[in-house]
């Protein structure tokens, strides 16, 4: 089915030839689509990022001559990362050690749950499966509101905590604790990583597995050494689709915690986007995320195309 | 995918390819610099009158930019656009215009001016009226994006306070009108916070007190909040272009951080009165709306209020001006015309807890009046207060980009 | 059911421990969504303190009510109408893209297949600044608005139906299509009249998958709103959540998840009878949730 070399070139294409116009007559708006709306709203952004600010509004002004570029913008970001004036510094670090931690606990979660679901449930299936798929339908701002209200001074879960009176607990939720945005985190986009998790482990083949146990493996030993090694892309793929998107998030840190102490890079990007003079930093931030996130994106494209081949 | 035995492209094919590139690229730069907004390369004018007390200014008029002839009627079947803070137009007095003019009206809100004029600025939107502070009036006015008003429309600036007529950032009141008077303080809520704050030698230093930890909040406006730190360490110039006193601010924000953790919001009207936030730097007008929002079985008795009683604290008023890229200029001067109406004022104050400055709501009939609870009388604004408080004042671009980084390393929870 | 005792003694069921994570992971995913739609048929204002049963917020209340509120109403026609026109232009895209990746081989699908998988994990906040950008800075004739928004939308979801299509094509296989192709039909009525058939069930589930996932969009039509009219109920729920809700809040979310729980009912329920006797459709709900 490979075209051999220039001779399949010079060859008409035939009509029985897979090759055919077909394909990419098909595969052409969705194409020109994304390099319209994907590709090249990331060279504006370079040319915003790149170019001058207006000095009395100081609203950002694209220059899209490369040879004009002026790098005085990106200078100042990365100036500011590390060292006596970083300020940025910390909430890219902050960044990482919750997108990390987050999908940590997300895996932690998320792993039991799709294994149970996929192998184990039996006649429950389909009705965990729904129930699992739930959240993806029930708009995630309506979630997080309903997340405030229980962590409020007076909220659910200050009143659980008292046990009735018992004791009285009045911690602050809602004031810059990271563990309340971390944990806010893992609410949020959990989901996102058990329905890969379970397509994957669905697949996973039962004779293997039970090979293993016929062979003399005890529980534990089978699942370490079979099952978890066998399911390693699964994994990796999950992880990314989780915690890749999770990079950009602002809102989480917004609603569950007003306040600087646990401002993730989402938050400097939207917090400098409409503001004047910064809307150029901000996109220099944009593209720096994009930089960081590019080499797992990639690794993430690398696995799910080998996966395609091997299906 | 399978494997793709693609020959790799002919000497000839790369040739013409790379001459396309060369050739398209300068073509296509040319034309995306040509198709970029006119408008948006450079500015009229490269230096830009600032209004202050001592230097009042007159904006001029454009040519291009005449007021609208006097005795127009209002537009039919449209829909007037307003564009303001969230919660900070009554809706009953919109309902009322709505049935006099027969007409619809649509309240947009902003978190924050900065991001109201990057997004009138972008040309985008199409809003009629606005709802800015006067530390605005310079941009506003050099972008060209108002219209100067025609005062035949709006005889009812009768009824404000008469400096209105003439204010400093407006001469002439070319192109604004008042909408709302206020002083910032600090708000609490005597239930969480029994001290009395306004008793203290330095009440802003109660924000620094470990004793309030997670009970603190700052206004989420970076003149408000530096210009509160300012006062703080006794500087009174809350316009200040000093790089040292802004470094003193930088430094006590962080302190403010590792001190009492506050959050950074505009939410007090709604979590002082149920106790969420305790104590707060707040607009006056915040802790009169907290009455509206006190839970249930809760009194207007938890809440306090210190403003100096000598009114050397920050004061300000808000404007309603009409933006050019509004559709119904006839229908914005009459909206500015009804919200100045005695009835309307009234109504308004009564929902949004903001003070017009009413000529017949003399300060001191207020409280007798039911607008305002006994307890937190110090939020009534007086006249007085504005010949000696310290106003927040539009800063040349400079200065503004110094404030704004100060206030990025802030919020950024950075050192 | 046998009995608890018998249950606990079991030496075949699964580990507790599974059923124990399981369970109390579905009730902390679960019950903060129950308890904001039992609120709102709250009685009084407060969305904490339980004060009576009442429809009030959603047509009761003369003013606040969803049925009432104008700003509530157009933020609910707006959700939908973006819902509706971004799949309408989401899945034919997404469909054709994925047929014909892959009936090409080359360098440039290859390259664009790489393209659509890195827009699926791309985080949201990255596009919409881009999109905003060029949409503040190019006279293009798209403003902020629905325009503005539906195309980010579809940018940002054209890899969901491509996805799904690519999986079920791989799973269909060749076979059928050539047999078509052998009997003398030509390639694009092979692929209308035995391939599309066969992707129908894929087709629908993206079709519903985009719909549910486009109105509960948030970060991209946020930025790319307009006027409060072009705001939808996840940007309401937003701008309101940090000023003052009240539970006509809770009312709009509640009408939309029934909305959206309707349209996947229905979409699974036409999906299982579209599948019916197909042999090559594996999988059932993992299938329809679309994991390649």
């Amino acid at each position: 089915m490979t075209l051999t070399g220039v001779a399949a070139r010079a060859k008409p294409q035939s009509k029985r030839a897979r090759g055919s116009a077909l394909g990419p007559a098909l595969a052409v708006p969705g194409i020109i689509w994304l390099l319209l709306f994907f590709l090249a709203p990331l060279y504006v952004v370079l040319a915003i990022v790149f170019g001058r600010t207006d000095p009395i509004f100081r609203t950002a002004v694209p220059v899209w001559n490369p040879l004009q570029w002026n790098p005085s913008q990106v200078n100042y970001v990365l100036s500011r990362i590390a060292g006596p004036q970083g300020i940025f510094g910390p909430a890219l670090v902050r960044t990482a050690i919750y997108v990390l931690l987050a999908g940590l606990l997300c895996l932690l979660l998320a792993f039991p749950v799709a294994y149970y679901v996929a192998r184990l449930s039996g006649r429950w299936k389909g009705l965990l499966l729904a129930a699992l798929i739930a959240p993806f339908w029930i708009s995630y701002m309506m979630r997080m509101l309903a997340w405030v209200n229980l962590l409020q001074d007076d909220g659910l879960v200050n009143r659980l905590f008292s046990l009735g009176g018992f004791f009285d607990v009045r911690t602050h939720w809602l004031t810059g604790q990271p563990v309340v945005v971390v944990l806010g985190l893992v609410y949020g986009y959990v989901a996102y990583m058990i329905l890969p998790l379970y397509a994957g482990l669905d697949r996973l083949p039962q004779s293997t597995l039970e090979a293993a146990r016929d062979l003399g493996a005890s529980r534990f030993a089978s699942f370490w050494r079979v099952t978890l090694p066998m399911c390693r892309p699964t994994i990796v793929a999950a992880v990314l689709l989780t915690c890749l998107p999770m990079l950009g998030d602002y809102f989480t840190s917004d609603m569950l915690s007003a306040s600087p102490k646990t401002a993730m890079v989402g938050n400097l990007i939207n917090d400098s986007v409409q503001s004047p003079g910064q809307t150029g930093q901000a996109g220099a931030l944009v593209m720096l995320v994009l930089l960081v996130a590019v080499v797992p994106m990639f690794y993430y494209v690398r696995v799910t195309a080998r996966g395609d081949t091997a299906s | 995918m399978a494997v793709s035995d693609r020959p790799s492209p002919s000497r000839r094919q790369f040739l013409q390819r790379a001459a396309l590139l060369a050739g398209g690229t300068p073509a296509l730069m040319m034309f995306l610099d040509a198709c970029a907004k006119g408008d948006q390369t450079s500015s009229s004018a490269t230096s830009m009158k600032v209004a202050s007390p001592d230097k009042p200014v007159t904006w001029d008029i454009a040519k291009d930019n005449e007021p609208i002839a006097a005795g127009l009627a209002p537009e039919k079947a449209t829909t007037l656009q307003l564009y303001s803070y969230a919660d900070y137009v009554s809706p009953d007095a919109v309902k009322s215009f709505e049935e006099k003019y027969g007409t619809t009206v649509q309240v947009s809100t902003f978190n924050d001016t900065d991001e109201a004029i990057t997004k009138i600025r972008a040309g985008s939107v199409d809003y009629d009226v606005f709802f800015p502070s006067y530390d605005q009036i310079g941009k506003l006015v050099n972008g060209a994006l108002l219209r100067p008003l025609n005062h035949s429309y709006i005889p009812n600036i009768k009824n404000v306070w008469p400096v209105f007529t003439n204010p400093f950032y407006d001469q002439q009141w070319r192109y604004t009108t008042p909408y709302t008077v206020y002083t910032t303080g600090i708000g609490w809520n005597n239930t969480v916070v029994p001290a009395d704050i306004g008793a203290l030698k330095n009440p802003y230093e109660s924000l620094w007190d470990p004793a309030y930890k997670n009970k603190t909040a700052v206004i989420d406006d970076w003149h408000t909040a530096m210009s509160m730190v300012l006062l703080k360490l006794g500087i009174t110039d809350v316009n200040t272009s000093s790089a040292d006193n802004l470094k003193q601010v930088g430094e006590q924000l962080t302190a403010l951080v590792g001190a009492t953790s506050p959050k950074v919001t505009i939410t007090m009207y709604t979590d002082v009165p149920t106790g969420q936030i305790g104590l707060t730097q707040m607009w006056s007008g915040d802790i009169i709306n907290a009455q509206n929002y006190l839970p249930e079985g809760g009194t207007a008795e938890v809440l306090r209020y210190w403003f100096p009683a000598d009114g050397k604290g920050l004061v300000d008023n808000d404007l309603m001006v009409i933006l050019r890229g509004g559709k119904n200029p006839v229908l914005s001067h009459l909206f500015i015309n009804h919200m100045l109406e005695t009835e309307s004022a009234r109504q308004n104050f009564k929902q949004i807890g903001y003070q017009p400055p009413q000529v017949s709501m003399s300060p001191d009939s207020l409280v007798a009046d039911g607008f305002v609870a006994e307890n937190i009388k110090s939020a009534i604004v007086r006249p007085e207060y504005y010949d000696v408080g310290y106003r927040i004042l539009e800063l040349e671009p400079d200065n503004d980009a110094a404030w704004h980084n100060v206030w990025r390393a802030f919020k950024a929870g950075g050192s | 059911m046998r009995s608890p005792v018998a249950w606990w003694n079991d030496p075949w069921r699964p580990p507790r421990i599974l059923l124990a994570v399981t369970f109390g992971y579905l009730a902390w995913s679960l019950i903060p969504v129950l308890i904001a739609v039992i609120f709102s048929f709250n009685d009084g204002r407060s969305r904490t303190v339980w004060q009576g049963f009442s429809t009030r917020w959603y047509f009761g209340d003369a003013t606040k009510s969803v049925w009432h509120d104008a700003a509530l109403h157009t933020a609910l026609l707006q959700t939908l109408k973006l819902g509706v026109i971004t799949t309408l232009i989401t899945v034919p895209l997404g469909v054709m893209f994925a047929i014909g990746i892959d009936r090409w081989r080359g360098r440039l699908p290859a390259g664009a297949n790489m393209l659509m998988l890195v827009s699926f994990v791309l985080p949201e906040v990255l596009l919409a600044v881009a999109l905003l950008f060029v949409v503040t800075s190019l006279p293009l004739p798209i403003k902020l608005g629905t325009g503005a928004q539906v195309l980010g939308l579809v940018t940002f979801q054209i890899a969901y139906p491509a996805v799904l299509v690519r999986a079920r094509l791989a799973t269909i296989g060749t076979q059928y299509e050539e047999a078509a192709m052998d009997l003398g039909a030509s390639p694009l009525a092979a692929l209308r009249r035995v391939t599309l058939p066969m992707l129908l069930p894929a087709i629908f589930a993206s079709t519903v998958l985009v719909f549910a996932d486009v109105i509960d969009d948030f970060v991209l039509v946020r930025y790319l709103s307009g006027n409060s009219s072009t705001e939808p109920v996840s940007v309401k729920i937003y701008n309101t959540a940090r000023a003052a809700p009240t539970p006509a809040l809770n009312a709009l979310a509640t009408l939309l998840l029934f909305a959206a729980l309707l349209a996947i009912t229905v979409g699974y329920l036409i999906y299982r009878r579209m599948t019916r006797g197909d042999s090559t459709a594996g999988g059932g709900i993992a299938a329809f949730a679309g994991e390649a």
